[in-house]
């Protein structure tokens, strides 16, 4: 393997992780405050990708960061209103987490099936937002689109991290995270913090919906199909761990891509899952430890 | 006096039952429904004679295959109104009782079990994806039931040892024709000496396409040079795209879906690769409005000439259009459920008894150039798959436009 070779695929690596990393953290997020895997958030990242198509589609291609916005404030929106229908009752009653697991999954196929029977299973291509598809530094080629991503995706998760531990907000949310009852004996309004939660997963998912959707094509099963990357790098990071699952996504990507050019690409799900079981037996906890150990 | 009272009442109540009964069989209603879509218009012949056949049609009306699968439900249904309204199949109507398979071999063996234990149909028009229809590839011989589809895997048609499953039948070139087809075309008409293969070892559609194709290269005097794969769950395939263009082959064969080989294709591309892409039928239209960036040097497999005036399948798919107005773009997957049923209306037509399982079975076997919007089709009794059929091989123009460049014929048996 050549050195621009090697590069190269770092840096594909890093891009497919970060686009991982969004989607383990709108896990982690979630995790965190209520100690269940959302899998409705796969609903939610393909509702927006839709959504910003026919957004785009609608207004006859407005500035890309405009589409971005909406698909946000509607995956704001959408998991409010999964949140409402969803998990709220659950929340109230006290009921067991196995209520907010088969829920999730209950949104999650839902979701995916209202978009299958308004728009059938035709994929949907955003407009190109370059003229030309890639560049070339230093004789190695990058995709523009790819580097776009990384770094949309590597400012949000800055952003999002500087919240959390930086803001008043944050610091309600972990903790909330910790203990919620505690925490309302400290005056946090739990309950509030939980929507706002759920709000910037939704977020998130806004966003990453509209970059999927750009990579990849909008389709019903979009967000759903890149679940399980999300979940493995979310439980290698730490369950509820945002930090955590930031750096597993990375290191998966990186992983992933250099497993398959030297092993082949049949060998990289036993690499991965292999290295999930691992992580699982020998550090439960995952990459980042503390916090999830106070969950546990 | 009260034995002629018996007598009369037990009249009256057999009258009553076939009336009855009668009454049921006319019934319309909805595709997809326990009610026939095709319900008989007039009165023919005898009794016997107004007995409808009874034609299952399972296609993926919903699920991941559904763009596919409804024009294909379109058209056995364009096909089955066309032979009821030129008076049956010799004065039988035919009654269609459609079920949706959903892409999912679970939803298609409940579907065929309904069609074939509660509807009593005679005989089945199958879905164009081959796990659905390998489900019940054994089960139709003990049914009956004689089934034509295009379930293009040959593992659908033949077993392991060539020996056929007498009741399935298909109506297009299956899947080792079609990739000979597009190699010999690379081979001979592209000039081209080396080749690599980037497919889904996942999906039994690209693998069925992959290996004939590196088969048919290794023996004609090309060489595969590279052979690189995925699966369902990679979400990227940039690392095999930088092996492939790394090794730099002359041609590059993509074998999946439309939305992995979309992926596949740009980011061969963006791994510096400027050679030939070649692709199955999945690389039709849309295919260019999902690719990010420019479209060069792309060669793709047709089963039709969908664009030219004239055909009997451009014909056809203006009737689509007409009845599907939102429809952007033709789709020959009508032309696929067109085909079967007037296959299966050829034996029928020629049977004693169409309704008769074994009898349609033995006369499809004996289908002889029988005219569909594809072409004529003539089943091999040997292998029941069409022979002498040939592959359109497309381009896309400048402006995205499909061009047919070339018409090729490949036997399946050209390496043996």
């Amino acid at each position: 393997m050549t050195g621009k070779l090697f590069i190269q695929l770092l840096v594909n690596g890093i891009s497919i992780g970060a686009v991982y990393a969004l989607i383990a953290v709108g896990f982690a997020l979630v995790f965190s405050v209520l100690k269940f895997s959302n899998f409705s958030f796969g609903g939610t990242i393909s509702a927006c990708a839709f959504i910003g198509f026919f957004f785009q589609k609608a207004f006859n291609q407005p500035p890309y960061w405009i589409t971005v916005l909406v698909s946000s404030v509607a995956g704001v929106l959408i998991a409010l209103t999964v949140d409402l229908l969803g998990f709220n009752r659950i929340r109230k009653k006290n009921s067991p987490k196995i209520y907010y697991f088969l829920s999730s999954v209950v949104f999650a196929i839902m979701i995916e099936q209202i978009l299958t029977v308004f728009y059938g299973t035709q994929m949907y291509a955003f407009p190109s937002i370059f003229a030309t598809t890639t560049l070339q530094i230093g004789g190695i080629t990058f995709s523009k689109l790819d580097m776009t991503i990384l770094a949309i995706a590597i400012s949000l998760l800055v952003i999002l991290i500087i919240i959390i531990d930086k803001t008043k907000l944050g610091l309600a949310i972990r903790a909330v995270a910790i203990n919620s009852n505690t925490s309302r004996l400290m005056g946090i309004n739990s309950s509030v913090i939980i929507v706002l939660t759920f709000a910037i997963a939704g977020f998130l998912g806004g966003i990453t919906g509209v970059m999927l959707g750009q990579k990849y094509s909008v389709y019903a099963s979009l967000g759903p199909s890149m679940m399980l990357k999300g979940f493995i790098a979310s439980v290698i990071g730490g369950l509820g761990s945002l930090g955590g699952a930031i750096v597993a996504a990375i290191l998966l990507g990186v992983v992933e891509i250099f497993a398959t050019f030297v092993f082949g690409a049949e060998i990289v799900p036993i690499v991965l899952f292999g290295i999930m079981l691992i992580f699982l037996l020998v550090r439960p906890q995952g990459i980042a430890g503390r916090i999830a150990e106070e969950k546990a | 006096m009260k034995k002629v009272l018996a007598l009369l009442l037990a009249v009256v109540m057999v009258i009553g039952v076939l009336a009855g009964c009668g009454g049921q069989a006319n019934t319309g209603g909805q595709t997809g429904t326990d009610q026939p879509s095709q319900a008989p218009s007039q009165s023919q012949g005898t009794q016997k004679d107004l007995e409808p056949i009874k034609l299952g049609n399972i296609q993926d009306l919903t699920g991941s295959a559904s763009e596919a699968g409804v024009a294909n439900a379109w058209g056995v249904e364009y096909a089955v109104k066309m032979i009821n309204s030129q008076g049956g199949i010799n004065g039988r109507m035919i009654e269609l009782y459609t079920e949706d398979c959903k892409n999912d071999a679970t939803e298609a063996l409940n579907a065929y079990r309904k069609l074939v234990d509660e509807i009593g149909i005679h005989a089945l028009i199958g879905p164009p994806l081959s796990n659905s229809a390998a489900t019940w590839k054994e089960l139709v011989e003990e049914d009956q039931i004689p089934c034509v589809g295009h379930f293009m895997d040959e593992s659908c048609t033949t077993d392991e040892n060539g020996n056929v499953y007498k009741y399935m039948f298909l109506a297009e070139p299956g899947c080792i024709q079609q990739s000979y087809s597009i190699a010999k075309f690379a081979l001979e008409k592209l000039g081209i000496k080396t080749a690599g293969v980037l497919y889904n070892t996942a999906n039994a559609f690209a693998v069925a396409h992959a290996k004939p194709f590196m088969d048919y290269i290794n023996a004609k005097g090309g060489k595969i040079v590279v052979e690189e794969t995925f699966s369902w769950s990679d979400a990227d395939y940039s690392a095999q795209a930088a092996k492939v263009a790394a090794a730099n082959p002359d041609a590059v064969f993509l074998s999946d879906y439309a939305a992995q080989a979309k992926l596949c294709y740009q980011q061969l591309r963006e791994a510096g690769y400027k050679g030939i892409i070649l692709g199955a039928n999945t690389l039709a239209l849309p295919f260019p409005t999902l690719v990010d960036g420019e479209i060069y040097d792309l060669y793709f497999l047709q089963n039709v000439d969908m664009f030219s005036e004239g055909t009997d399948c451009y014909d056809l798919l203006q009737a689509f259009f007409k009845e599907n107005p939102d429809s952007t773009y033709p789709k020959v997957n009508a032309c696929f459920g067109y085909d079967a049923v007037m296959v299966m209306a050829d034996a029928m037509r020629r049977a004693k008894d169409p309704t008769d399982g074994a009898e349609v079975q033995a006369l499809l076997e004996q289908t002889k150039d029988v005219p569909t919007s594809s072409g004529p089709i003539t089943i091999d009794p040997k292998t029941h798959r069409p022979v002498g059929m040939p592959m359109y091989i497309a381009t896309y123009d400048e402006n995205n436009n499909v061009k047919i460049v070339d018409k090729i014929f490949v036997s399946e048996d050209a390496l043996k």
